[in-house]
């Protein structure tokens, strides 16, 4: 739960609506620690009046990708129902409307909500259709001021997109105080929308996905074809378009545009482009909605042997489905593939040409600036550039240009912006340009920090193949991943101590973080794999040993060492946050010890940091095993969290170790945690373990043996397993013996080594690489 | 030598560990709760009892310490009241009335309180510190797991699945219907705790049936024939009974149950240790010079259906007198309590039934039997 970033005055919140929207912003109000009511309405014929409520929550504990962040966090969610608990809103300083998307009935909630609430109290909807304007129609002037939409994406956990829109009459401190708390609290990115049809990302991507439809049937493209255009080349999601419809669901397109085309004024640019598709309609009558349907334009023929198969957009029967590869030099370069003259070339343009020139048709009218609309593409679709991003990447003057020729309009912006780029870098700031047609700062808000922005005005400190040092300022120095998938190798071990020497001279703290969506991964498996494979085991043990020696002296570093985990924080990405003083992680970071899945075990003092976290949780009993048992359970069954809360529970983070929900303010507070620790620092104690010995290592043996007998086990499971019961129990040390540190390390690296001359392990390594999933020998 | 006599048996109410209602209630405090109970409802002496003897299979934590002493404290017995913690695994709480009787026969004492405890909520199986002896692991099956025991004796003695899952429903449908005519409350010490009165057993899933068994995924084997419907479960309980001098009984007054007429305990191997109440069972019968037909009540300790049915099969007793009231498939089995109740249980239905001797006996892990003959007075 956020124990960092806590925003003022929002204490309790309630939901109403307990859909897959409401239930969701519910429960991420509960991940953010804010105890939250969640009331929907009472079903008739029900003998439980808050079966609805309830219903939707037990929903929740099913849904995966999970809705909450911890078991903690699902207590947070009391149910109700609008009969009997609506008076309770009296309790809320917000309260969040995300029923039914009909007018008539939002309003006469309102009347009721108003009836009840304490003055002051925040209101808003969460409509992606509905304008403010006719929401808050004839309800008083107070409910106005309160009033405003706060428009979350599917699924609200995981989607870091807030639009907000804000009426005349709302009050302009109420509005930032929710969006202070939606930031700080939820972990959104705010973004400001105008009250009009769609907002940003809707009123966009709407038009983008029917667009992408029309212009792949029109072409007689596949569906593969399809997305392989709009996926990767053009930084999209590999969803493309037609597997985004699958996973969003087909029916709901419809159900937009119809809103679309009654509520945009009728010289906008989406009716030309609207039009009903017989081919979507019939799938939907079919009942093939997408995912969570029978299938949609792809689907798994399970009849056929889990073929997967992919619909003729012009016969519309399925076949099976063929993967696009377009060739390299497209691939990589949007601007040669919307130049391409070929059919995918045609279909990237005519899709995205139209698309850009809507999108900078809308500025002002839909956000006041570009970076409003770029940020809302980015998160809201997962884009990786927005609009105005993709426009400069290629050449808004040749974008114009092309316009021109084909005889489309070209958007005042565009016009405006000449032989210009939206974005500019300037004196070390970033700028955009404004519908002003001047360059103006795009501005951070304060306790954000990105890497990205401090790449654009300086140097690193230092840098090797695989990673880099960054100053961040006031004395904290960034040591950052740069490899891919953030793996880890010698560039980064090497780099490591030459980063400890130099902050030692002439820094205060350090930080490990990385932009990427990745902490990392863990070590690179191919080097391994490799040097097994010549058997320079010399080399592997010195590699082994390079690493436990690097994060021993990363602990040990004369200056406090903060590392701030974000997305897959993986066996030796798992470990660097271990030896650190503190971790201050991103809420959905996803950390643990994975080794035995690729057959070794933790090889870089993950094993004795764990035995040392756990040897001090709060309530363990005595005696040498409780810790010990643990950390065996955690590491041999590779346990990843599935959340920052979870990886509190598995001891990965320690009690004291902050979690941000808001991914963009995770460095500023990593960098604050390590400042606060710079006075009076002095290194941790070295820990001394008094370890089970050979009974212990009996015990744990008997256990997989077990496991094995149920099926649960493999047989390299077991030897894997009898590895780790060797390091953990102490090897030969007797139970009476004190263990050091580093004889930890020695048995670690013992063991490491004698599991990698194993075929099946080597077998394992090598699966892992080529398909990327555990091999289970 | 004296007679020894069973003078009063209560239990708590048995339920599943870490779910059920006895969870979050300290084991010493469920023991004092049952032993304070069954000193009122007998109304023996306090003053008279010369020691309190608890049997618990992993006496520590919470049921550590001496917890036979600490336990005679909570439950307000005269501080001259000694307290002594015996440990037989199962068959804990069965040794600590076999102790008691051998006390009074040796003339050191006419008055003890036998009891056992088990909380497998708060304390795990193997304590917290399980350190096996490697090499003892390495050549016998020392440590075997009791679930691999189950499948063990099912091959041995060749208990089908379905013939395991017949016993299984058999003792669901007998608790259930005790349960519902009433039969277990008059053995059952209501329990207080943080969240109220716990008075019913917890354990039992009336409406078993045999093709809700069969779907279950066996639980320790992959090809095992053991699933979690044909063991006892996880259970937290205690059990107490009043064991006197034959003599003290009738000069103040106690209602005497039934008289113990001879006991037993043998080893066997701990592969098959499921099979250990026939070698028990066998020296208390011929002990007591009584045989198997003389019979008339059966306390069987439903570790496992596979054990139990070899165990009658080997012993020869008729299905209609073993455990009437259900057994531990369905009651529970907390470790250390089984013995108390099952000895409590057998003399109460030699009372309840009539009849001329009941036989109370259960197997322990590591591979041995223990048994107890009580006759009819």
């Amino acid at each position: 739960m956020a124990d960092q970033n806590k925003s003022e005055g929002i204490k309790k919140v309630c939901v109403i609506g307990a859909g897959v929207m409401g239930a969701g912003i519910a429960a991420q109000v509960a991940n953010g620690g804010t105890p939250v009511l969640l009331l929907d309405i009472v079903k008739v014929g029900e003998a439980d009046r808050d079966a609805v409520a309830k219903g939707a929550v037990a929903k929740l504990l099913k849904t995966d990708p999970a809705a909450f962040m911890s078991k903690a966090a699902a207590k947070l969610v009391e149910t109700g129902n609008i009969e009997d608990h609506l008076e309770r809103i009296a309790e809320c300083d917000w309260v969040v409307e995300a029923i039914i998307e009909r007018l008539d009935l939002k309003q006469s909630l309102y009347k009721r909500i108003d009836a009840e609430r304490k003055p002051g109290t925040a209101i808003s909807s969460n409509t992606s259709t509905i304008p403010l304007g006719q929401l808050v129609e004839g309800l008083p002037d107070s409910f106005q001021r309160d009033f405003l939409i706060t428009h979350f994406f599917n699924p609200p956990r995981y989607m870091r997109l807030l639009e907000i829109v804000t009426g005349p009459k709302t009050d302009a401190a109420l509005a930032a105080k929710v969006g202070s708390f939606c930031d700080l609290t939820l972990g959104k990115t705010v973004v400001r929308a105008k009250d009009t049809p769609g907002f940003i990302a809707n009123r966009i991507g709407t038009y983008w996905m029917q667009q992408a439809v029309n212009q792949a049937m029109d072409l007689g493209l596949t569906v593969e074809e399809a997305d392989a255009v709009l996926g990767k080349p053009l930084g999209f999601p590999k969803t493309g378009v037609f597997g985004l419809l699958d996973l969003v669901g087909l029916d709901l397109m419809p159900h937009i545009n119809a809103s679309m085309k009654a509520t945009l004024p009728p010289g906008d640019a989406f009716h030309a482009t609207n039009r009903d598709v017989p081919l979507i309609a019939k799938m939907i009558t079919d009942g093939y909605t997408g995912r969570k349907g029978k299938g949609g334009f792809y689907r798994l023929n399970k009849a056929a042997g889990k073929v997967k198969e992919s619909i003729g957009l012009t016969t519309g029967e399925y076949a099976p489905s063929k993967p696009v590869t377009l060739p390299s030099a497209l691939a990589k370069d949007a601007r040669a593939l919307l130049a391409s003259d070929d059919k995918l070339g045609q279909f990237a343009w005519k899709t995205m040409a139209p698309t850009l020139a809507y999108a900078a048709s809308l500025v002002p009218e839909i956000s006041d600036d570009i970076v409003g609309a770029d940020t809302a593409m980015k998160l809201g679709f997962n884009w990786k550039f927005g609009p105005f991003e993709l426009l400069d990447k290629l050449g808004p003057k040749a974008v114009a240009e092309r316009l021109e020729k084909d005889g489309a309009a070209v958007p005042d912006l565009l016009r405006k912006l000449g032989e210009g780029t939206f974005y500019k870098i300037e004196a070390g700031k970033r700028l955009f340009f404004g519908t002003d047609g001047q360059y103006h700062e795009v501005k951070v808000p304060e306790g954000v920090l990105k890497l990205e922005d401090v790449k654009r005005v300086s140097q690193p400190l230092l840098k090797s193949g695989s990673a880099a040092a960054w100053d961040i300022g006031d004395g904290v120095v960034c040591f950052e991943f740069t490899g891919k998938m953030n793996a880890l190798d010698e560039g980064v071990i090497g780099l490591l101590g030459k980063t400890l020497s130099l902050v030692k001279a002439k820094h205060k703290a350090l930080v490990v973080y990385t932009d990427a969506d990745n902490f990392s991964v863990g070590a690179n498996l191919g080097l391994a794999l490799f040097a097994a494979n010549i058997a320079a085991w010399g080399e592997i043990e010195r590699s082994i040993s390079g690493g436990q020696q690097a994060y021993k002296a990363l602990k040990y570093a004369p200056f406090p060492v903060v590392a701030a985990p974000a997305g897959m924080a993986l066996g030796g990405g798992c470990e660097i946050c271990l030896h650190s003083d503190a971790i201050q992680a991103h809420a959905e970071t996803y950390m643990g010890l994975v080794e035995c899945g690729v057959g070794v075990i933790p090889g870089w003092g993950g094993c004795g940091e764990m035995i040392d976290r756990w040897k001090s949780a709060p309530g363990m009993p005595k005696g040498p095993m409780p810790a010990v048992t643990k950390v065996f359970e955690t590491i041999s069954t590779a346990t990843v969290s599935k959340s920052a809360a979870e990886a509190k529970e598995l001891m990965f983070l320690r009690p004291t170790d902050g979690i941000t929900m808001n991914r963009d303010r995770l460095l500023a507070d990593a960098k604050a945690k390590a400042l606060a620790l710079v006075e009076n620092y002095a290194p941790p104690p070295k820990p001394e373990f008094r370890l089970p010995s050979a009974g212990g290592k009996t015990a744990m043996d008997m256990a997989v043996d077990g496991f094995h007998k149920q099926g649960k086990a493999t047989d390299h499971d077991v030897t894997v397993a009898d590895a780790l019961a060797t390091v953990l129990s102490g090897g030969d040390y007797d139970l009476v013996d004190v263990v050091t540190e580093q004889q930890v390390l020695d048995l670690e690296r013992a063991a490491f080594l004698r599991l990698l001359k194993t075929p099946q392990t080597l077998a394992r390594v090598e699966h892992m690489l080529e398909t990327g999933k555990p091999l289970r020998n | 030598m004296k007679n020894v006599v069973i003078a009063g048996y209560a239990r708590s109410p048995f339920h599943f560990a870490g779910k059920g209602e006895l969870t979050r209630v300290r084991p010493d405090d469920l023991a004092a709760q049952v032993v304070r109970e069954l000193v009122a409802r007998t109304k023996v002496n306090p003053a008279d009892i010369e020691d309190l003897i608890i049997g618990c299979a992993f006496p520590e934590g919470e049921q550590g310490f001496n917890v036979g002493r600490l336990v005679a404290q909570l439950a307000g017995l005269s501080v001259t009241v000694a307290g002594v913690t015996v440990n037989r695994f199962c068959g804990s709480s069965m040794q600590s009335v076999h102790m008691a009787a051998g006390q009074i026969a040796l003339g050191a004492g006419e008055v003890f309180i036998c009891a056992g405890v088990e909380s497998m909520s708060r304390v795990p199986m193997g304590g917290y510190n399980p350190l096996p002896n490697p090499e003892l692991a390495k050549t016998t099956a020392a440590y075997i797991s009791m679930g691999e025991t189950a499948e063990n004796v099912a091959r041995k003695y060749q208990i089908p699945r379905a013939v395991q899952e017949a016993f299984a429903v058999r003792s669901q449908r007998l608790a259930s219907e005790a349960q519902a005519g009433g039969r277990l409350d008059a053995e059952i010490v209501p329990i207080k705790t943080k969240a109220g009165v716990v008075d019913k057993d917890g354990c039992i899933r009336s409406g078993t049936t045999a093709e809700a068994l069969a779907g279950l995924k066996p639980a320790f084997e992959q090809d095992g024939t053991v699933t979690a419907g044909t063991a006892s479960p996880l259970t937290d309980g205690a059990s107490a009974v009043l064991v006197t001098s034959e003599d003290y009984a009738r000069a103040h007054g106690l209602e005497i149950l039934a008289r113990i007429k001879s006991v037993g305990v043998s080893g066997c191997a701990p592969e098959i240790m499921g099979i250990g109440p026939v070698a028990a069972s066998r020296k208390a019968l011929e002990r007591g010079g009584v045989s198997v037909g003389e019979l008339s009540i059966v306390e069987l300790n439903e570790a496992f259906a596979s054990q139990a049915l070899a165990c009658a099969g080997e012993l020869g007793l008729k299905e209609e007198i073993i455990n009437i009231d259900g057994g531990a498939i369905a009651l529970g089995h907390p470790l250390g309590a089984t013995g108390a109740r099952i000895v409590g249980k057998a003399a109460s239905l030699l009372k309840r039934e009539g009849g001329k001797y009941a036989l109370a006996t259960q197997c322990i892990g590591g591979g041995q039997g223990i048994a107890t003959l009580l006759e009819a007075v």
